[in-house]
């Protein structure tokens, strides 16, 4: 057992715990804080993957951005939801939901394991491999040349995107 | 390294675990949080395939469905905000006028 | 010879159609002249036609006149023609004659009734169809006649259809009658399967009649007997004899008129004129004719067992129209064709004479049909007291009345086929016909005393027999002063026919076979008929004189006997008192042959419908209707259950959905 196979289990069963946590939790702030525990751990594998950029960037985006937002509202909406758990209208929903669930495990791995296994080499191979440019230039060089030279597009319209949102949430916010 | 396989099934598991708790929390916020999970196993396998292809594609779509995943959180809130502020409770199962 | 078929076959079809279509808007007057016009122009040419066949030499006194080609097929050929011959000639004289004579008394009977025209349009309408029948050349055109007989006596019968007994009683013979016309049918395909035409002899369009076709041994014996019997059958069901009759007496409800006409002496006897004209097939199977001869015998005896007690006077003369024929076909059983003939035109005389003097009653009593309300009526109504004793002494069989010279000729030819073929059944048959001939003698004059004798036991309220409570006709109005009644005699339209067959009741046996004598010329009808019956054996047609004398001799001391019983017990009047005597209730209640019927057939085949109808109708095809409709709303009430209004159960749906696709590809690999 290597250290990279140990920090991989320990980092799923920990994931894994957290995960669950998100769903099982009775209070709203509690299953926010086992989210962003869980975004710290993925954060992790990341790092183990060697994706650094992504990873710090899941950290400041999603734990610190997305998750306080998620926090200021579950806070502002706490008072009204300690009741909502109490009337279950339909009850057999939870084992369903929780059979299928295992069973959409099944068969994810089922085809992981049967279906044609991803190429044994790297598509891109010499200069252009990804491996190749962070270690000559560096892993956010890496990133920002891949992001500006091939998808420079999809980067503008992810802008749009984000003023489409703030517009949105300027619309709801707005009083009756 | 661990095989490609290890983190597509991690992959799988928090999937999976997201799912169920969409289906099964009554709190839209709750559930909400449950879509972020997935879109984050999501995240996982793209970049655990780059890795494993050594081509940075797969971090750019990390990359946007980070982007994304922001957009959407900021305009679900706001719809929840908004639906609390006229019904004044945030049960799920309570808006069913939709029933045949 | 002048054949002139056709135009009596015509008048009467002339007649119904023009009182059908406008006979509703003519006057009294105008109905009248057409009707008696018709028919009396039919006996007219009947009677011309007749005279001239006198006039030609007995081997030319057959003419086959084809009206019309109707079916030609290969070498197959129906057509429509008539047949005029002696047999024919008779009949037609008798159907006319008493048709004429009883349209000049319906002209009295009818004559506040609001369907005038519609009872003389039927009457025209029977008088065709009857003259269909008898004259027809071929067996369709004889069952087509047969079958519009039964029409003419259900229209007839239920001609007062507000009744509801009326109705029923139409209905019934209705049925019974095609009873009759499924066996003629069978026999009609029988015969032409097996002699491949279907016109009695030789005519224009055709080389060989079924008669010229039959030699023995030609058919099976059993086809031959088959034939036969299912000709009897249609004979049985028109003639009311075991077991097809029933409808006779409740065929009363018609008017008189009626039940004189068709009930005694000219449609009841179609079955009797069929066996005379079809005997060929009959002599083919012997047996047949002995079968034939048994049954009227039974049905002869049976008939005057009930008539001895019945109380309503139509119903005595139905019985007793029923035993005649019993006779009649007696003596066609005995081979003795002629015979039956004779008693059939001596019988159209005086059956029809007590039916019309019978009527003659009811209209005076304005309704009244029930014996208990009659008596002493001789000094009011003298010529119907004459005229119905006179045809009473006839049915008897005393000598010199026309009954006795035809019953005695039936008597004298079963003794003699006893004595001759030395079979037990004739012996036993003759004696049947000796003590009916009692019985009917007591009956008959049971009925006279009951009528005419003793003091008025009527109440002065005319109402008609119980089961009836509607409120209908006619008579009434102008014959009720006060509340007395006023009973006085017919008007001349109704007493004029009552003589006329009085007087042929006394003097129409004359022209029968004087059988006592033995000696050919005084037997006219016999020789007129003979070439027709010439096939037949001579074995039987006239007893040995010894013989012939003890079967008169026993026959008239039965009939004395009768009267005297009759005499002693009713000379005073009716006293009616219902007896508890079991033999007694079987008798009165006609044996409960209606509620046996009723028990035996009508309720399984009613319970049968009712079921029927609700098992199909009810639970089959609205069941089925009704079912899809359930299943539907079962159905679309379980899929509303799918949209619950939970986001949560969409989403699960979703899911559900998602996993089928990817276990789809996870097992195609």
């Amino acid at each position: 057992m290597t250290a990279t196979q140990l920090a991989f289990f320990v980092l799923a069963v920990a994931s894994t715990a957290s995960a669950l946590g998100v769903i099982i939790f009775k209070n709203a702030v509690h299953c926010a804080l086992s989210l962003i525990l869980t975004f710290l751990f993925l954060a992790l594998f990341y790092l183990q993957l060697g994706a650094l950029f992504i990873a710090i960037v899941q950290v400041l985006i999603y734990a610190g951005a997305i998750m306080v937002l998620f926090l200021f509202v579950v806070t502002m909406l706490a008072s009204e939801t300690d009741e909502t758990e109490l009337r279950d209208h339909i009850p057999w929903q939870r084992w369903v939901a929780s059979i299928l669930g295992v069973v959409l495990v099944g068969v994810l791995s089922y085809l992981l394991f049967t279906g044609t296994p991803v190429g044994g080499s790297a598509v891109t191979t010499g200069a252009n491999s990804l491996s190749h440019v962070v270690n000559t230039q560096g892993n956010t060089q890496a990133f920002g040349l891949a992001l500006f030279h091939g998808f420079a597009f999809p980067f503008e319209v992810t802008s749009l995107l984000i003023v489409v949102a703030i517009l949105g949430a300027m619309v709801l916010g707005r009083k009756a | 390294m661990m095989p490609l396989s290890a983190y597509l099934i991690m992959s799988a598991i928090l999937f999976s675990i997201g799912v169920v708790g969409v289906l099964i929390r009554r709190n839209p916020l709750i559930i909400f949080m449950s879509i972020e999970l997935m879109l984050n196993a999501v995240n996982l396998s793209f970049v655990a395939v780059s890795s494993k292809l050594d081509s940075a594609d797969g971090q750019m779509f990390v990359f946007l469905v980070l982007t994304v995943a922001a957009a959407e959180v900021v305009v679900g809130l706001g719809i929840i905000v908004s639906i609390f502020r006229t019904r004044r409770n945030i049960d799920v199962d309570e808006m069913n006028t939709l029933r045949g | 010879m002048t054949n002139l078929s056709v135009l009596v076959l015509l008048m009467p079809l002339l007649g119904f159609v023009i009182l059908g279509l406008s006979g509703r808007f003519l006057p009294r007057g105008a109905i009248l002249t057409i009707a008696w016009g018709a028919c009396g122009l039919a006996f007219f040419f009947a009677l011309i036609s007749f005279i001239s066949m006198l006039g030609t030499p007995a081997a030319n006194r057959t003419a086959d006149q084809v009206l019309y080609t109707w079916i030609v097929s290969g070498n197959f050929q129906v057509s429509f023609g008539q047949l005029f011959d002696p047999l024919s000639a008779v009949m037609l004289m008798i159907v006319t004659g008493v048709g004429f004579i009883i349209h000049i008394y319906s002209a009295g009977y009818m004559e506040h009734d609001d369907g005038f025209w519609r009872f003389f349009c039927y009457l025209n309408f029977f008088i065709f169809a009857m003259v269909l029948l008898v004259s027809a050349d071929n067996f369709l055109f004889l069952l087509i006649g047969w079958g519009l007989v039964g029409l003419a006596s259900f229209l007839l019968i239920g001609f007062w259809y507000h009744r509801p007994a009326a109705v029923a009683a139409a209905q019934k013979a209705l049925v019974i009658n095609i009873i009759g016309d499924f066996g003629l049918m069978l026999a009609i395909f029988l015969i032409f399967l097996n002699y491949g035409v279907l016109n009695y002899v030789t005519n224009s369009n055709s080389a060989a009649g079924v008669f010229n076709l039959i030699k023995p041994g030609s058919v099976g014996s059993g086809v031959s007997i088959a034939i036969a019997l299912l000709l009897f059958v249609a004979c049985a069901a028109k003639s009311a004899q075991l077991p097809l009759y029933m409808w006779l007496p409740d065929a009363m409800e018609g008017p008189t008129p009626v039940s004189a006409l068709i009930h005694a002496a000219t449609m009841v006897t179609a079955g009797v004129y069929l066996v005379a004209r079809a005997h060929p097939l009959f002599e083919l199977a012997p047996i047949s004719l002995d079968i034939i001869a048994a049954i009227g015998g039974v049905t002869a005896l049976f008939a005057a067992t009930i008539a001895l007690f019945q109380l309503d006077i139509k119903r005595v003369l139905a019985y007793s129209t029923i035993s005649q024929l019993g006779y009649m076909f007696m003596a066609e059983g005995a081979h003795n064709y002629t015979a039956g003939i004779f008693h059939l035109t001596t019988h159209a005389y005086f059956k029809a004479l007590l039916f019309l003097g019978a009527g003659a009653v009811i209209h005076a009593l304005s309704g009244e049909q029930d014996m208990r309300q009659m008596g002493g009526l001789r000094k009011r109504l003298p010529i119907t007291f004459w005229t119905f004793l006179i045809a009473a002494l006839a049915i008897s069989g005393i000598p010199p009345f026309a009954g006795f010279w035809s019953k005695d000729d039936i008597l004298g030819s079963l003794l003699s086929q006893a004595t001759t073929g030395n079979s037990a059944l004739f012996y036993i048959l003759w004696a049947i016909g000796v003590i009916t001939a009692g019985l009917t003698a007591f009956y008959m004059f049971r009925l006279v005393f009951g009528i005419f004798f003793g003091g008025y036991r009527g109440t002065g309220y005319a109402k008609r027999s119980e089961e009836d409570e509607d409120e209908e006709d006619e008579e009434d109005a102008q014959h009720t002063a006060g509340n007395r009644l006023s009973i006085h005699e017919a008007p001349a339209v109704m007493t004029i026919p009552l003589i006329i067959l009085g007087v042929l009741s006394v003097i129409g046996g004359l022209v029968g076979s004087f059988s006592l004598f033995g000696d050919p010329r005084y037997q006219p009808l016999a020789n007129f008929l003979a070439p027709l019956f010439s096939d037949v054996g001579a074995i039987n047609l006239a007893p040995t004189i010894g013989i012939g004398w003890i079967s008169t001799g026993l026959s008239i001391v039965a009939a004395l006997l009768g009267i005297f019983v009759a005499w002693r017990l009713y000379g005073k009047g009716f006293a009616y008192k219902e007896s508890k005597n079991p033999l007694y209730q079987l008798l009165f209640h006609k044996y409960y042959v209606d509620e046996a019927l009723a028990f035996v057939i009508i309720n399984p085949i009613r319970w049968f419908g009712g079921t029927a109808t609700s098992l199909l109708e009810g639970g089959t095809l609205d069941g089925g209707s009704r079912g899809i409709a359930w299943a539907f709303k079962k159905l679309s009430l379980g899929l509303r259950r799918l949209q619950s209004g939970y986001v949560r159960n969409y989403a699960l749906a979703i899911l559900v959905g998602v996993l089928l696709i990817i276990i789809y590809y996870a097992v195609r690999g």
